[in-house]
This record gives structure tokens, C-alpha cells and sequence, in this order.
């Protein structure tokens, strides 16, 4: 975790529960709670498109005990694809869970052996999931993280999003999975890294969210360069990117984020304040209000307070100029 | 005069009208016709599944000897060892066809055994050129040092091969009850005879698995992956093997790019079971994305849609009935399963029972293709894939004598019942009782080789305190002399040296191949 020497105090509380910040995200939490599987698999299926179905497993993942009732509900339907994805992906954050989100070293010998334990639980029922459903977006982008965790290699994550993107070249949830592969706290480089964000985003159609991935690289990069007096964030190039980015995938005229305005709105304004671009970081804070997102967030040592002070820095600087 | 075990021609008789048959000096013999040079096949139920790794080399030998006096140079004949046939094979005019199975069982009936060193040397050299196929670890890996398993070894019986043993090995092998011919002629030439020996017909050996989990994996050679499983034969292995091959092809080499060799196998080796075999290689950066291709392929079998490329791989095998001169064709292949004791259906049957192959059928394979799985990886593991790692050591260690290295934690212990290498991580041990073969070097070494495949090697020069004497009491006196093969001098280079720095498991060569 990073020290941002958060100042201020914070004037409401930041709402990062996706749950409460996304709508149409309760319904998918209100049945889980309840247990209400073919509500559950109704609203999945509602999703707008593979992104949308990506970013509702990935939300849903994140509930404690979750899979003691997906468990359930596949003792009575062992085949339902999505009840297994998402049992998939919730076995994964427990495993994550365990192993904690520190750097290896700081993991000792059996966490890493539950942490691989669960990941091949894991895996081993996306394996057949994929087959029967290359399609489906969330398999695909959870199969991405248990390659990354099992340490199966570049070439293999990288093969696991081209399957997904042969179908859905444009979920963001997948992007940003990979892109963790390609950073070089996970053996790779920044030139991959970088080639990569630029390559999906500049494909991605106008307005789509997979612009994001520019800023979540910008942020990564900031992360690594810990100590560093000018971080590449901070460069006009980077600035310059930003906006590009930004202009293109949160202010496009057909601008439709879908569940993702919020992500997306955050990654931008986050990677424009660490950069020192506090103007830039205005709008995006403005349609945020109160909410963002834990994502990138959490690489900070206190997010809320954190998320205050560039937010009063963002309008103030907007204020200033105007 | 028949024997009561002789291959039985009632078996054939759903092959009425199509082809024909009779019994040439008591050896079955199958004929059709088909335009141009005669092709004429002598096969044996004998082949290196008979040998043992002390042996092995006997079948190969005898079948290179028994070409010796062919003077055919203008004629394209061969010979053919496998696991569990021998076969010799000529394509000619009538007269040379006949000149030659005369020439065959002429010599098998009285080996020119005077040839025996000379063609110890050419298999020497036919081995060291052929390097190994790069899936034969398979074979020990699945089999260990026995029966199928020995295709992973070299011909180390050539070591200690006397004329005495090649001729006893063509006496009771090379049989007329142990044949079948085929000839593609309409009538059996007149003047061809095949005088053998009378013996008995060898069942194919029973090959029990050395591996205790399936499906397994191995790391092995980099840039190749296997698997390998035995199936029951049936119309739906041979589809699923073409489906396999045609989705290796598809996903390894056309849409990833991560391979360019990418294809399948389907091998028959007895009655009832045939080796089901997909191989790919992998280009060198790419080979954890190969192996993630090649796991994901598989998956599509057991679980992805199949209906389509059943219809697309039953259409190509049909259409392979329609080609002219099927009859003809069909003979080496209805010559095996004479000789194994199949099942032999005629071509209606054939057809017929491909006509009613269903998705589920092809199905079952799959399953049984994945629950008997021996997968062979360049890099890495496949736990992640639900596989379980085949063993790399013993399950226990004998107590006896040690000899510690000058490394660390590694010695060799040699007790009354067996030897074992001991290291912190496992040990590999060879039980005397269990012991297949033993070869030895001029400067003391000794490489004692289990049933299960283990090779416990034993360097006096790693182990102070190991002389000659001692190996000569502990070791050479517990191993009989028929699987002890004295193998000629190594380079200087090969014999190993002390050195402080831990070794890695492979370095003290279990699994290993010796020659």
C-alpha cells in the first residue's frame, strides 16, 4: 500500500460498494442473500452484453459464502454453466483471499499451498465450462486470473483472453485481468503493458469502457515507480494520453459505461490526480459524487480519505482556472 | 496336420465374397486381387512386448537376419518390428514374391546367425540415427521396464544376444502356427510355399500399468506434448482419434499458431485394445500457451460440441470404403486381426457399425480416453488441470550398507533384498527380486533397472568406499547373470565426477533410458 498523505477530513462517507453505488447491481445481491438462484440467473442473464455479465459475476464473486449456496444449487443442477462460473470465480477470491495482496514474499508456504489449491478448484471447472461455452465472457476472465495466480505462464493468459476476444473483443473486466499478467510484478514488461492498453482501447468502439484499461495501466505503472521524483503519470505524454483516452471512452457522444460508469469514471480520476492533473480529474470526480470504485482505489493507503482530498483538489483547480 | 491352437479361419467367415482364404502350409493365408505388382505381407505374433529389457533387440535382430540373403535389390521389400507383430513385406512380380517368402522362411527355419554381429552393429547405428521418438518416455513412463513399455528403451539385450538365443527366439516365434499371409493376387501363386517350423500361436503378453493415478502427467523432452490412453477398440475410438487430430490441427497450429505439427493416432495391439495417441509440438516461447491449447482441445472432446465433426470425420472414413481395390487393401489389416484373435467384420458390417456411431458414443471415448491419460509436458505441471504427477520416486527405500556422496544428503544404500538412492527428497529403489536388467561399465558402474522402470545407478566414483570388490560381493553376486549386460567403455567425460553442488533428481536417472 502506498501513502498518498491524505489531508482533510472526509465531508460524507465515499460509497464503494458496487452493490449500492452500480444500479441494477441489488437485485443481483438481494437474491444471493435470499438464495433465490433462478432470480439470481435471471438478472445475470439480463446483462446487457458479455461485459455486463463479466461485471455482474465479478461483483457477486466478492460475497462471503457465497459458494456455500452456489454448492447447493449445483448438488441439485450440476450442469448450470453460469452457477458454475460464478462458484468459479468465488473460489478464486477465497483463494486470493488467503494469499493476501501483498507481494510473494510476503506469503508464506502454506497460504501459497491453499491459495493454488483453491485456484485449481478453480480452473478445473472452468476447463469444462469453457468447452462447452467459449463464450461466455466470465469463465474466460476468471480462467485469466487462475492463470495468473497459478503462474501458467504469459503466453497461456494471453491465449485465454484471445479465446474470449475471438467472441467479445471488448470486455474490460478480461482487459484489466491481463493487464495485471502483463505488468512486470507479474513477469512481464511495461512495454507489453503499455502495447497492450493502447491496443484495446484504440479498438474498442467510442464510449465503450475498455478506455479504462489506459488509465488502470498509468495507475499500475505509478504503483511500481514508488519512489520515483517524476513519475511517468505526472509526464505530458501521459497527460495527453489520458485525455485522449478519457475523451474517448467516458465523454464520447454515445457514451454508454452501462454498469461500468463508475469504474470507469474512477480509474480516470484517480490516474489524473496522481499524476498531478487535478483539472482534468474534475468532471470525472462530478459524475462520481460520493461513489467510485475499491478497484484501484485500494491501492492507497486510506481510500476515502484519499478520495476526498483529490476530489476537493480536482474542483477547487477546476474553480481556480475558470 | 493342424495344431488346435492355430489361428482359427472360421473367423473370417463374414469376409465371404469379399476376399479370400485358404491355408498354405498350415499357415492362414488371405487373398484379393488388385492391378499391378503383388504385394505379399508374412506377419508373427512376435514383437518387442515378448522381450524383456535383458532381451531386448531379439526380435529386431532375428527379423533383420532373416532378410539377410535377399538379393532383391530391384525389388521393394522390408521388415517390420513393432510391439506385437513382426512383419515381413515385398511388392513385386509373382516370381519374386514367391523368391522372396522362400528366402524368409528359409532363413528363420536355419538363422544365419554367422550375420549376428554384423547386424548387432547396424542396429546400433539404425538406433543412434533414429534418436528416439520424442513421446518413447511414454512408454516406460505408462509400462515401466516390461511388455509395451520396452518401446521406450534401447536394444540393450543386444549386449548379450547369442546365435543360441536368436535361433531359439525364430524356433518358437516364427512359427507356422504363430503367422498369417497376405497376398494381393487373385489365386495363391502355385509355386509359393512357406516351410516353418511347427510351434504354437503367442498371446499378446498382458501389459499391467506401472502408473498408480490417471490420468498423470510427466515433465519430459521441451517442446513436445503427449497423451496417450488405451481404449477399447470400436469404429468410435478410430472417429474420436480423427476428431482429436482434426482439433489439435484447428486450435494448436491454424488459430493459435503456437505448434506446427499437431495430430492424433489410433494403434490397435490386440484384440481388444488399441493406443489412442494425440501429440503436438510447441514453438519455444510458446509452450504454456500449447499446453493450455492442448488441455482446452481435450476438454472440448469430454464436454464441447461434437455433432458436427462426427458427421465430417464418418463422411471421410466412408468414402474410404468407395476407393478402388478395398479388398486388397483391407488384407494387412484383416492378416492382424486373424492373428490377435479380433473380432473381424466384413465391409457391410464395418460400414454398418460406422453408420451407427452417436455423439454419446464418441462421448464414452472421450471419457476414457481423459480417465486413462498419460500426458506428457515440456514445462511445468498439470495439476491445474486436474492430472496427478507420476511417480518420480519409490514408495520406500531399503535398509543395508551406506555409501554416502560427497554431496550432501545423497547415498546409495544396498541391502540384502535390493539398492536404493536415497536423497531428502524421495528415493529410488530396485529390489534384486524385481530387478529386469543390470548393465555395467569397465569402470565400475552399474545400472540396475526395476520392473516398474526405476534405474537406480551406481557410481564408484561418487561414493567413497564403493569399490570393486564391494560391488562385486553386494551388487554383481544378487543380480543373475542372464540380466547382467556388460556394455563397452564410456568416454572419460560421461563417468561423473564428485562435485558439492545438490543434484537434481533426473541426474541419478530413474526413468532413464541406458545404452
Amino acid at each position: 500500500m502506498k501513502s498518498t498523505s491524505p489531508g482533510g477530513s472526509p465531508s460524507a462517507p465515499v460509497i464503494f460498494d458496487p452493490f449500492v453505488s452500480v444500479p441494477g447491481t441489488d437485485v443481483l445481491r438481494d437474491a444471493a442473500i435470499v438464495q433465490d438462484w433462478p432470480a439470481l440467473r435471471r438478472h445475470l442473464e439480463d446483462a446487457r452484453d458479455a461485459d455486463g455479465l463479466a461485471f455482474g459475476v465479478d461483483v457477486l464473486a466478492e460475497l462471503p459464502g457465497l459458494e456455500v449456496f452456489l454448492e447447493k444449487v449445483l448438488a441439485e443442477e450440476p450442469h448450470d454453466v453460469l452457477a458454475r462460473t460464478l462458484l468459479a470465480a468465488r473460489y478464486v477470491r477465497i483463494g486470493w483471499w488467503v494469499r493476501g495482496r501483498g507481494d510473494a514474499d510476503s506469503v508464506s508456504g502454506d497460504q501459497f499451498e491453499q491459495f493454488h489449491s483453491w485456484l485449481r478448484r478453480a480452473e478445473q471447472i472452468l476447463v469444462d465450462v469453457c468447452a462447452e461455452r467459449p463464450d461466455l465472457a466470465p469463465a474466460w476472465t476468471t480462467r485469466i486470473m487462475t492463470a495468473r495466480g497459478l503462474e501458467l505462464g504469459q503466453a497461456e493468459a494471453r491465449r485465454r483472453y484471445t479465446r474470449l476476444a475471438v467472441h467479445h473483443p471488448h470486455v474490460l473486466a478480461a482487459q484489466e485481468q491481463l493487464l495485471q499478467q502483463l505488468c512486470p510484478k507479474w513477469s512481464g514488461s511495461w512495454e507489453i503493458a503499455m502495447a497492450f492498453a493502447r491496443e484495446v482501447a484504440a479498438a474498442a468502439p467510442p464510449g465503450a469502457p475498455s478506455g479504462a484499461v489506459i488509465a488502470t495501466m498509468y495507475i499500475e505503472r505509478w504503483l511500481a515507480e514508488s519512489e520515483a521524483d517524476a513519475p511517468e503519470i505526472a509526464s505530458p505524454a501521459a497527460r495527453d494520453e489520458l485525455c485522449a483516452a478519457g475523451t474517448r471512452t467516458a465523454w464520447a457522444s454515445a457514451t454508454s459505461l452501462g454498469p461500468y460508469e463508475v469504474h470507469v469514471h474512477s480509474a480516470f480520476a484517480l490516474a489524473f490526480s496522481l499524476g498531478g492533473h487535478a483539472r482534468d480529474a474534475a468532471p470525472h470526480f462530478r459524475v462520481l459524487g460520493n461513489r467510485t470504485s475499491s478497484h484501484v482505489w485500494s491501492y492507497l493507503n486510506d481510500p476515502s480519505a484519499a478520495f476526498w482530498q483529490f476530489h476537493s483538489a480536482a474542483l477547487a483547480a477546476e474553480t481556480g482556472a475558470t | 496336420m493342424i495344431a488346435d491352437d492355430a489361428v482359427d479361419l472360421a473367423e473370417l467367415a463374414d469376409l465371404a465374397g469379399f476376399i479370400d482364404w485358404t491355408r498354405l502350409d498350415g499357415v492362414p493365408t488371405l487373398f484379393a486381387p488388385q492391378p499391378g505388382p503383388i504385394t505379399a505381407g508374412l506377419f508373427f505374433r512376435v514383437g518387442t512386448a515378448d522381450e524383456t529389457l535383458a532381451t531386448a533387440g531379439l526380435t529386431h535382430v532375428v527379423e533383420h537376419l532373416a532378410l539377410f540373403d535377399q538379393n532383391l535389390t530391384e525389388v521393394h521389400h522390408n521388415g517390420v518390428t513393432t510391439d506385437t507383430y513382426t512383419l515381413f513385406h515385398v511388392t513385386g512380380a509373382r516370381h519374386e514374391v514367391v523368391s522372396f517368402l522362400d528366402g524368409v522362411c528359409s532363413a528363420l527355419r536355419n538363422l544365419p546367425v554367422h550375420r549376428l554381429e554384423t547386424e548387432k552393429g547396424i542396429l546400433r547405428a539404425e538406433a543412434s540415427r533414429r534418436g528416439g521418438s520424442p513421446l518413447a518416455p511414454m512408454r516406460l513412463w505408462r509400462f515401466g521396464a516390461g511388455g509395451l513399455g520396452l518401446q521406450g528403451y534401447d536394444e540393450i539385450g543386444l549386449g548379450r544376444l547369442t546365435p543360441e538365443d536368436a535361433r531359439a527366439w525364430a524356433r518358437t516365434r516364427f512359427t507356422r502356427e504363430n503367422a498369417v499371409l497376405f497376398v494381393t493376387d487373385e489365386t495363391v501363386p502355385a509355386e509359393l510355399g512357406l516351410d516353418l517350423l511347427p510351434g504354437s500361436r503367442m498371446p499378446v503378453p498382458v501389459m499391467p500399468s506401472a502408473l498408480p493415478q490417471r490420468p498423470a502427467y510427466f515433465v519430459g523432452r521441451d517442446g513436445h506434448i503427449g497423451l496417450d490412453s488405451i481404449v477399447r477398440r470400436s469404429p468410435a475410438a478410430v472417429l474420436l482419434a480423427r476428431i482429436a487430430g482434426r482439433a489439435l490441427f484447428r486450435d494448436l497450429r491454424q488459430e493459435g499458431g503456437y505448434s506446427y505439427t499437431a495430430t492424433s493416432d489410433y494403434t490397435p495391439w490386440n484384440a481388444e485394445l488399441a493406443t489412442l495417441t494425440l501429440y503436438a509440438d510447441a514453438l519455444p516461447d510458446l509452450q504454456d500457451a500449447a499446453v493450455g491449447a492442448f488441455v482446452d482441445t481435450v476438454a472440448g472432446l469430454r464436454r464441447g460440441p461434437l455433432e458436427k465433426e462426427l458427421e465430417t470425420a464418418r463422411a471421410a472414413l466412408i468414402a474410404e470404403y468407395d476407393l478402388p481395390d478395398k479388398a486388397a487393401r483391407m488384407l494387412p489389416a484383416y492378416a492382424l486381426d486373424l492373428l490377435w484373435g479380433s473380432t473381424i467384420y466384413g465391409p457391410e458390417q464395418g460400414l454398418a457399425r460406422l453408420e451407427e456411431v452417436t455423439e454419446a458414443d464418441l462421448r464414452e471415448v472421450s471419457h476414457e480416453l481423459w480417465s486413462d491419460a498419460l500426458v506428457q509436458v515440456p514445462m511445468g505441471g498439470l495439476e491445474w488441470a486436474g492430472l496427478t504427477p507420476a511417480p518420480t520416486w519409490s514408495t520406500s527405500a531399503v535398509a543395508g550398507r551406506r555409501f554416502p556422496r560427497a554431496e550432501p544428503d545423497v547415498a546409495l544404500v544396498v541391502g540384502d533384498d535390493g539398492i536404493s538412492l536415497t536423497t531428502v527428497r524421495g528415493a529410488v529403489t530396485v529390489l534384486f527380486g524385481e530387478c529386469v536388467a543390470m548393465t555395467t561399465r569397465p569402470d565400475g558402474a552399474r545400472f540396475l533397472t526395476g520392473a516398474d522402470g526405476f534405474t537406480v545407478a551406481v557410481e564408484p566414483t561418487l561414493h567413497p568406499g564403493l569399490t570393486a570388490d564391494v560391488v562385486g560381493q553386494l551388487i554383481d553376486a544378487r543380480v543373475p547373470a542372464h540380466l547382467t549386460i556388460h556394455l563397452p567403455p564410456r568416454a572419460p567425460e560421461s563417468i561423473p565426477q564428485p562435485t558439492p553442488v545438490a543434484a537434481s533428481p533426473r541426474r541419478f536417472g530413474w526413468r532413464r533410458r541406458e545404452g
